[in-house]
């Protein structure tokens, strides 16, 4: 029989789950890796339980936690320098590479959003510096705001900001990439002149 | 008033709602009259729409509920 804490932990727990499995599968890249990264936090979070102040923001509380236990279970692997080519360091802007694509002109750039694949949008995440895709899931897929993605991962709001920024141009370098491999960007487009 | 070098400096923070209100109602009031701004904000708002949906993962909930219940029952 479970213990009155224990029910108190799963029920606060709950709620989160289904964020943090989908969270941990993007930071991990494999169901295995996902399910022990999820279990070592909830472990390391029952056990601090004592810690967590009630009515506080038990969202970004457990996410902190998710944070902490990744970063330390694959400290080496994430200290290897992810490289980023050359084409990389610019700047790019989805919007304005579709509005310079002449077989664009006419059709609208928001179908074009609803065209990507479930999975082209998941590969791009995945592709992301581990410190970009943090800050982007955070922010876009789970809705933190940027003071809590600050106290998150430990760093200032200022920090969110530009690595929100940065992995947002590299993502969309990434889509527009993907969009060109999948054909639905094809091989005649021009730049407008 | 707001031209268009301020809406993409503010673009980030209007997509992610941390504009206060009244840098909220100057920027918007900016896209009232101001078609590429509006189209260009749309899209990304758009966008970030489109990352949420599709990359969030859709997990049965009867899975997660007997992986929780596996989980509490280790804690023993
Ligand atoms: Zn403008």
């Amino acid at each position: 029989m479970p213990t009155e804490r224990q029910k108190e932990f799963a029920k606060l727990i709950e709620p989160h789950l289904s964020s943090l499995y989908s969270t941990a599968l993007r930071m991990t890249h494999n169901q295995n890796d996902a399910e022990d990264l999820v279990q070592d936090t909830l472990f390391k979070a029952f056990r601090a339980l004592d810690q967590y102040q009630k009515n506080t923001n038990f969202r970004a509380w457990i996410f902190r936690i998710l944070v902490n236990t990744f970063i330390t279970a694959y400290r080496k692997a994430i200290k290897q320098p992810q490289k980023i080519s050359y084409d990389d360091m610019e700047e790019f802007f989805l919007y304005k590479r579709l509005d310079e694509t002449v077989s664009l002109q006419e059709t609208n750039k928001e179908e074009f959003l609803e065209s990507l694949f479930e999975d082209d949008v998941k590969e791009a995440l995945d592709n992301l510096p581990y410190q970009f895709r943090l800050v982007v899931l955070l922010c876009d897929v789970e809705g933190f705001s940027y003071n809590e993605i600050a106290n998150i991962i430990d760093a200032p709001s200022g920090t969110v900001m530009s690595r929100l920024y940065r992995g947002r141009r590299l993502l969309q370098r990434y889509l527009w990439n993907y969009a060109k491999t999948r054909g639905y960007i094809t091989d005649d487009f021009k730049k407008k002149s | 008033m707001y031209d268009c070098a301020d809406i993409e400096r503010l673009a980030q923070r209007y997509v992610d709602g941390k504009l206060n209100d009244e840098e909220k109602m100057l920027f918007e009031k900016h896209l009232e009259y101001c078609l590429p701004c509006d189209k260009k904000i749309e899209f990304e708002l758009k966008l970030k729409e489109i990352i949420r949906i599709k990359a969030k993962e859709k997990f049965n909930p009867v899975d997660l509920e007997a992986k929780l219940m596996d989980f509490v029952r280790k804690l023993n």
